[in-house]
């Protein structure tokens, strides 16, 4: 059928009368892009805020560690996932849990795609990653999924914790998504942007968090 | 999916009477009216952002064939799969031989419009390969057999009683509760193993970016995450008008869809693939089927005014708007779309003949047209197809338009085309009008009108017409001269 049908569809498509469209105003001005970085930080952390995500600020890696080890005591965290993206992976978080006596996952750990699937379904009881840009428009954090990055680390635990440096904030989406699908040839197989925790209104339209993805999002904002 | 578009009177006249469904939708306006302009105002200019969405989505539906075919080339480039089916037949039967080959048992779903107007379920099922809608109010829709109710909210309408029985029932919840908490979450355990074990994952698409070949998800519950994530194969199924020029413009897109759906200015998850996953990656699909379904649409396509419908991006703001809508709830609808949106996408894809009462179901109020972040004038979209229906050949219609209708507007022609015919009907019609006049008002009538009087009253007509009373006073003054 493919061949036939595209040629069938598109032919089809372009036998139609021609419109011509009125053609477009001027994007209408983003106020986010005059923010200094204070107003980026203020910003972002409001509007994260808003959906009910959680932001901690700390001054560099050894706070962040701090930070981690703290929230691990209060969520009673025993075992966590980890990526291993350019953000996490300076971090030495395997040494850190040996410290504090959490069990430290990667998927680097694992050869088979199932055994990882049971690591981070089953085993891990929260996902750490790093974020690659963060909005300031709607306090939104965007991962770069690759090897380093993998895509369930940050949604299949019940809570995920993303590490953010400060010089990673950009005011909106272009800003990012300019810089994200700059090289066509080599796009990332899958670019995300998390807002708040997973949630859902559908029954009786009563806020629900966790519903498949994570219950609760904190960022820890280095820097 | 059944359609049940030519009983829209009769399930409405059902759903007038549900009580609770009636409860739920009395408070759905006052819930949009409040979120959604406030999330509007958080534009510096709400008017220019929606004018700059209008232009892009006119954009897409004028450019829509090169811009499929660059949406092509560079999904391809990136490594995807991409699968063109004519109807739903075509797509229902790629995805089904896909599954088979693959040895697939059961497949999860996203939320997606495109499957419900496909019927993919029902053929999944019959083939014994069980697909579970993975989005919570989906999933409690397709449990009970139920159509959607709202095109964002699927089962909103649903009793918290009954969803417990359900999970009993089907979803291995042990004891029964009412609390919407523990019901959400008896629901994450069942589907977490589905997505656990997952081989096949289904979703829709809300954008397709031509410049780069992405395609993209918008969602509240990250359950689109886990179809892309989790399983080997994923298939992602896209009408012709999902595609737009560029990734800016899909932002664009995004910052309106999400204010006018939720309220929100972004849902929590937007997932944009480009390809499948790469050798190096531990999750993601190894195979990433891209399915882009006409089924209609490309009939539409010939017409420029019908043309206009395909703008629509499914935020359901309409819905809310809609006091038809708010007064009968979604089901009347009878298909996968509802509220305005529906009823100026149905008669397009099913035909006027079925869903006649759709587009009539409506007082050309146009409180849909003065939202709509896609530019659609549903009003003019209802009047052009109510002008195709009077124009349409009666017969070949088959009863298209009652014979009642039609004997009457051809009688109304004949009367009034000619000024003495009118004058002669007008004057002898007086004493029949006249007949249930009671101090001097009409607040009843004989069938078939009778039905107009029930919530109004007509002064009883006078007994000459002015044409005549006119002509007395002139006679009168020219005599006194
Ligand atoms: S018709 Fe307009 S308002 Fe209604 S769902 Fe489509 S885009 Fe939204």
């Amino acid at each position: 059928m493919s061949q036939s049908a595209r040629e069938e569809i598109l032919a089809k498509l372009k036998a139609a009368p021609k419109a011509k469209p009125a053609g477009r105003p001027s994007m209408p001005p983003l106020t986010e892009l005059s923010w200094d970085p204070d107003q980026l930080i203020a910003n972002f952390m409001a509007n994260l805020t808003a959906q009910t995500g959680v932001v901690h600020r700390v001054k560099d890696e050894i706070d962040a560690k701090a930070k981690l080890a703290e929230i691990a005591a209060e969520e009673g965290l025993t075992t966590v996932i980890v990526s291993t993206d350019a953000v996490v992976a300076p971090l030495n978080l395997t040494e850190w849990g040996k410290e504090k006596g959490i069990k430290v996952l990667t998927a680097k750990d694992y050869t088979d795609r199932d055994a990882y699937k049971d690591a981070v379904f089953m085993e891990a009881q929260a996902g750490i990653t790093g974020v690659d840009y963060a909005i300031a428009e709607s306090g939104t954090i965007g991962l770069i999924h690759d090897k380093d990055q993998p895509r369930l680390v940050s949604v299949a635990p019940i809570t995920h914790i993303a590490i953010l440096p400060v010089e990673r904030l950009r005011p909106t989406y272009e800003r990012v998504t300019d810089i994200v699908f700059a090289d066509k040839s080599n796009l990332p197989s899958q670019f995300t942007f998390t807002t708040g925790p997973s949630m859902t209104g559908d029954i009786q339209g009563g806020q629900f968090k966790g519903m498949h993805g994570p219950r609760k999002l904190i960022i820890i904002l280095m820097g | 999916m059944e359609i049940r578009t030519e009983q829209f009177v009769e399930i409405a006249k059902k759903e007038l009477k549900n009580a609770r469904n009636k409860q739920f939708l009395s408070v759905l306006p006052l819930a949009i009216t409040i979120s959604r302009p406030r999330s509007m105002q958080s534009f510096p200019d709400p008017e220019a952002a929606n004018e700059y969405g209008r232009a892009v989505r006119a954009e897409a539906v004028a450019g829509m064939p090169e811009l499929l075919e660059e949406f092509e080339k560079n999904a391809l480039a990136n490594g995807a799969k991409i699968v063109w089916a004519k109807t739903a037949e075509e797509a229902n039967a790629f995805v089904l031989n896909l599954a088979k080959e693959r040895g697939i048992q059961y497949v999860t779903k996203g939320k997606s419009m495109i499957t419900e107007e496909m019927g993919l379920n029902d053929v999944l099922q019959e083939s014994g390969i069980e697909p579970f809608e993975s989005d919570l109010g989906e999933f409690i829709a397709q449990q009970l057999h139920k159509p959607p109710f709202h095109i964002v909210g699927p089962a909103l309408n649903i009793p918290v009683e009954e969803i417990s029985d359900l999970f009993i029932a089907k979803a291995d919840m042990k004891e029964p509760t009412t609390d919407p908490v523990k019901l959400g979450y008896a629901a994450r355990l069942y589907l977490r193993d589905k997505f656990h074990h997952l081989a096949m994952g289904i979703t829709g698409v809300n954008m397709a970016v031509a410049e780069t070949g992405s395609i993209i998800n918008v969602e509240n519950e990250g359950n689109i995450r886990m179809n892309k994530s989790s399983p080997k194969i994923q298939v992602s199924i896209m009408s012709l008008e999902k595609v737009v020029p560029t990734m800016a413009d899909a932002m664009h897109m995004i910052r309106l869809l999400c204010r006018n759906c939720t309220g929100q200015k972004l849902s929590a998850y937007i997932s944009i693939d480009s390809g499948p996953k790469k050798s190096d990656e531990v999750d993601g699909p190894e195979e990433l089927y891209i399915i882009i379904l006409d089924n209609g649409r490309s009939e539409i396509y010939q017409d420029i005014q019908a043309r206009e419908a395909l703008r629509c991006i499914r935020c359901g703001a309409c819905l809310a708007a809609c006091p038809v809508y708010c007064k009968i709830g979604g089901y009347p609808y009878g298909w996968a779309y509802s509220g305005p949106m529906g009823q100026v996408l149905n008669p397009l894809l099913l035909g006027l003949e079925k869903t006649q009462d759709l587009y009539h179901a409506c007082t050309l109020c146009g409180a849909c047209k003065s939202i709509c972040p896609a530019g659609i004038d549903h009003p003019k979209m209802f009047l052009y197809y109510r002008v195709q229906e009077a124009n349409s050949d009666k017969k070949a219609a088959g009863g298209f338009i009652t014979n009642k209708t039609a004997k009457f507007f051809d009688l109304w022609r004949w009367g009034t085309t000619r000024a003495w015919r009118w004058k002669m009907a007008v004057k002898t019609a007086r004493p029949f009008v006249n007949r249930y006049a009671k101090d001097g008002t009409i607040n009843k009538t004989i069938k078939p009108v009778e039905g107009w009087f029930r919530t109004r009253n007509l002064p009883a007509m006078a007994r000459k017409t002015f044409h005549e009373r006119w002509a007395e006073i002139n006679k009168k003054v020219t005599s006194d001269q």
